[in-house]
């Protein structure tokens, strides 16, 4: 017996896009799974609004389709799709109250008066604004206007919800805390979610799935484990997050015993391979500062310990990171919870690197 | 720092002390003469006509007003006057907002032509679309003939449709400016929640819009109320304000009636001027921040796009056909009646020698009116005196005055001595400076705005005194308006009818005054190959204009003066 492989809730095939001659999409294709939260990433002008409002109907593709449930719905002007946006700047209607807001689609939906009081009242509560209902939109801060559109776009219940940056008008703290609201709520709701931001740290926190884009390409989809731990290409590295990239030329591949050796600038690396590499193949180690382990004292029955100088060290309280010379190679090093054992520059300390590394092969590295 | 240099002052010295007094106090001496300038060119004239509404021989009498309410005929005009600037305040913004949402929303293939036509009135004085009525649909007129038509064009609706195709552009323009401003998420948004266009237009467009819309709704509407060329064209037998003070006093001589009629048609335009100044400023709605977003054309429905397609084109259409028929005339012997080309009408030397006249003038006007304009822009920016919003209001205030009453009152003002002015050429010039006196301070208020106090103020911490920095900083600063005020007032004045028509005097016409005599006398050519002159001269204006903005990159064309 097979298991019927649900249909996605909204899949998107081979989407071009241009501007004049530009290219702003070069053939997006994904899934978006009932009840999933995806966050698509990427830096500024990669084309995510662009992606965003196509699949709102606020523009029109080139190229290749979009179907909802089942349903394709490119053709479509975005009053008859079920997918609902909220635009950056939230957009709400100034000259109305919160309510009327909430409102709007319901009652363009011909809903009878008391129902829809009746709803916008649920609305309120679930974004916690009750009794916010009859203030007008200027007379709100940055945080409530943001859960007011939120309302607004799932008064109709919407198949897929787009958020177009949400959180980027809010202060640092407000927005950590908007952030696992909005999470909650989409658990709560299980509404399938396209999320977009150019903050790595907000999309690897908030998402079941991250789609990483540059230029108008997606270059991964994943988990935000395997786009942090196995990322597929030195952009996407070094786009989450800090990481040391250690060039090298695989000297040795035992199968049998699954372990990996590469020569590099500081010396003989052992690694565990995570898949089919051969022998003189030139590669590229991905290890990310806090995997490293800093120590005054040689390690005894460890692989890859190296010696090396301290240059920086910056305490910063939880951690202290620290920038390692060996061998002319500079690493950078989080040290959790550092208290006495801080270093001074020019101490001589051991790095020890681990063994499941993440390796790059050479279609995957920038020339 | 004024204080400071009066300390180093030896006590003896009093000519030395004298230039420093007028050194500290020269912005505040500046003030007191331009106010009195103001007084003397603008106060003073507006003065004069309430006066000699009020007064008889005997002294103070309401005599006259009473005579106003009371005569069918007088109380006719008021109300003709009044509603024809409601209707066609309606009509401008109805079709201004059409074609502002048509040009910003629209086909983008559209979009270009609709903008040009629309704001091709500008370039033109207001009567010639009375002059294209007649040659259409006057009594001789090219369609009337060839339909065997039966109605005459002389009458409300010949000024109502004049009017509205000559206000257009001020309606749109401004409708135009208050939809690109408007966040374009709002009506995405609205669109995403189910609604259709024309609802989208109605619960978000218009409503947004309202605060522009008004505002451009009472500035049409003082326009047209005060407008005299059209409705003293073509307003036949049916009375309205501003024609009936021009035959009040020069067929009648009757001045005092002239003075009431005045006064009626000052009222509403003096409440409006407030409204628009103080009452709307400041309302509008605002939205937070984030990337404005490009409009993308959305694809326009046909419920909607057909009406606005139609009330856009019609409009549109007739513009256009009124300057090619105006066009057409001015080289035929006599359109629709003898077709034969002629070059009589432009080589005309009576034409000829009233533009060149006007030329003078209008120069003379701009010069004047640059140098105050600047000045008062200068003095009310920077000064710190009592009354300073006064003089702003003041020198702003002049458009809003119909001319004619402005015309009325420097007859009565300038009649006798102290200031005998009437029967010369700078009443002509002097009662334009001060009309359109509103760009010049407009534009010099602007680019003020723009330059840092401190730069001024490091400069006379070197050592420079007022006439220095004013020399070496605001001068070069501040060249860009002066040059904007120069060519506004020049192409304002040169078409400016409706206060001169009571200060020509005979010998010494002028383009305007002659265009409007060709056209009641139905000298159709004649009338028409003047105003084409005059609409090449302010094309030629505009050219220059457009030139220096993007030389200087002082956006000088959007303060627009009427
Ligand atoms: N209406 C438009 N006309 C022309 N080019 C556009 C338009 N909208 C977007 N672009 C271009 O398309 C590209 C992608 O833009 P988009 O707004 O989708 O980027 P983004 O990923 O959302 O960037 P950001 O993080 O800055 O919001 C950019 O190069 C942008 O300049
Ligand atoms: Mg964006």
């Amino acid at each position: 017996m097979t298991i019927p492989t649900p249909i996605p809730m909204l899949n998107l095939i081979e989407i071009h896009k241009f501007y004049d001659r530009l290219e702003v999409l070069k053939g997006v294709s994904m899934e978006v799974k009932k009840g999933e939260l995806v966050t698509f990433v990427g830096p500024s002008g990669c084309g995510k609004t662009t992606l965003l409002r196509i699949i709102g109907g606020f523009t029109n593709l080139d190229s290749g389709e979009v179907i909802l449930d089942g349903q394709r719905i490119d053709h479509l002007p975005p009053n008859l799709r079920d997918t609902r946006i909220c635009f950056q700047n939230y957009a709400l209607f100034p000259h109305m109250t919160v309510a009327d807001n909430i409102g709007y689609g319901l009652k363009i939906k011909k809903w009878k008066k008391n129902k829809i009081q009746e709803r916008v009242e649920e609305l309120l509560k679930l974004v916690q604004l009750e009794g916010l209902g009859s203030r007008m939109i200027d007379k709100l801060s940055g945080g409530q206007q943001q859960r007011v559109a939120l309302a607004r776009a799932l008064s109709l219940e919407p198949k897929v919800l787009l958020l177009d940056e949400p959180l980027s008008n809010l202060d640092a703290n407000l927005r950590l805390t908007m952030r696992g609201e909005i999470r909650k709520l989409q658990e709560r709701l299980k509404i399938t979610t396209i999320f977009v931001t150019h903050d790595q740290f907000e999309a690897m926190s908030i998402s079941d799935r991250i789609v990483v884009m540059k230029e108008g390409v997606i270059q991964q989809v994943g988990s935000p484990i395997e786009i942090y731990e196995r990322p597929s290409n030195e952009f996407i590295a070094s786009f989450v997050g800090f990481v040391n990239f250690l060039e090298g030329v695989v000297e040795r591949v035992d199968i049998g015993l699954n372990k990996a050796t590469a020569s590099t600038p500081i010396g003989v690396v052992q690694f565990v391979p995570e898949r089919n590499i051969n022998v003189g193949e030139k590669v590229k180690l991905v290890i990310r500062p806090e995997t490293i382990q800093i120590s005054q004292s040689e390690p005894t029955g460890m692989n890859n310990i190296f010696q090396g100088e301290v240059e920086i060290g910056m305490y910063v309280g939880s951690l202290a990171k620290y920038t390692v010379m060996i061998n002319g190679e500079k690493f950078i090093i989080d040290q959790p919870n550092p208290r006495e054992t801080f270093f001074k520059p020019k101490e001589k300390v051991y790095l020890s690197i681990p063994e499941n590394i993440h390796l790059l092969i050479k279609t995957e590295i920038h020339q | 720092m004024a204080k400071a240099e009066s300390y180093s002052v030896p006590q003896s010295n009093v000519w030395e002390r004298l230039k420093t007094f007028i050194n500290a106090e020269l912005i505040n001496i500046l003030a007191a003469i331009l106010f009195l300038l103001l007084a003397i060119f603008l106060l003073y004239p507006i003065l004069a006509v309430l006066i000699k509404s009020i007064r008889d021989p005997q002294g103070l009498t309401f005599a006259y007003y009473l005579k106003f309410f009371t005569k069918g005929y007088y109380f006719q005009s008021l109300q003709n006057t009044l509603l024809l600037g409601f209707i066609n305040t309606v009509i401008c913004l109805v079709v201004g907002f059409c074609l502002a949402y048509l040009t910003t929303r629209g086909p983008l293939v559209l979009r270009k032509p609709l903008k040009i036509i629309s704001m091709m009135p500008l370039i033109a004085p207001p009567y010639l679309f009375a002059i294209s009525l007649i040659i259409l649909f006057g009594r001789n007129g090219i369609l009337t003939k060839a339909f065997a038509l039966n109605w005459s064009i002389y009458g409300f609706t010949g000024v109502v449709v004049a009017q509205t195709l000559a206000f257009i552009p001020l309606a749109y323009l401004m409708i135009e400016n208050t939809l690109m401003s408007l966040n374009p998420n709002l009506e995405e948004s609205a669109y995403d929640l189910g609604a259709s266009e024309g609802r989208i237009i109605r619960t978000i467009t218009i409503p947004l819009l309202t605060p522009g819309i008004l505002k451009a709704g009472l500035l049409v509407f003082v326009m047209t109320i005060a407008e005299f060329g059209n409705a003293a064209i073509l307003g036949g037998r049916t009375p309205f304000l501003a024609p009936d003070t021009y035959t009040m006093i020069i067929g009648e001589a009757d001045f005092e009636m002239g003075s009431v009629l005045s006064v009626i048609l000052i009222i509403p335009c003096i409440i409006i001027f407030f409204l628009h100044n103080y009452l709307l400023t400041g309302k509008k709605f605002t939205t937070i921040g984030g990337k404005p977003v490009a409009s993308e054309p959305r694809k326009m429905t046909p419920l909607v796009k057909i009406p606005f397609l139609v009330i856009g084109f019609t409009a549109v259409f007739a513009i256009f056909i009124s300057f090619g028929v105006v066009l057409m005339a001015s080289f035929t012997k006599i359109l629709g009646v003898k077709n034969e080309i002629v070059f009589s009408h432009i080589l005309n030397f009576d034409s000829n020698r009233a533009i060149y006249n006007s030329i003078q003038v209008s120069l003379i006007a701009a010069l004047i009116g640059a140098i105050i304009g600047t000045l008062l822009a200068y003095v009310i920016v920077r000064g710190k005196f009592f009354g300073r919003t006064f003089i702003e209001m003041v020198s702003l205030s002049g458009f809003a005055l119909p001319g004619t009453v402005i015309g009325i009152g420097y007859l009565l003002a300038f009649n006798t001595p102290p200031f005998k002015l009437t029967g010369g050429i700078m009443i002509l010039a002097l009662n334009c400076v001060f009309r359109f006196l509103a760009v010049g301070v407009e534009a010099g208020i602007s680019k003020l705005h723009q330059i840092n106090i401190e730069i001024e103020e490091a400069s006379s911490d070197l050592g420079a005194n007022f006439m220095t920095t004013f020399y070496k900083i605001i001068l070069p600063i501040m060249f860009p308006a002066f040059i904007a005020g120069f060519i506004y007032t020049f192409m304002t004045a040169i078409v400016s009818l409706s206060a001169v028509v009571f200060l020509v005097s005979p010998g010494f016409e002028l383009a305007a005054v002659k265009i409007f005599d060709a056209a009641v006398y139905g000298e159709i050519g004649l009338a028409s190959a003047t105003t084409m002159k005059l609409v090449a001269i302010v094309v030629l204006c505009m050219m220059i204009l457009n030139y220096l903005t993007k030389k200087t990159g002082f956006d000088i064309t959007q303060k627009k003066g009427v």
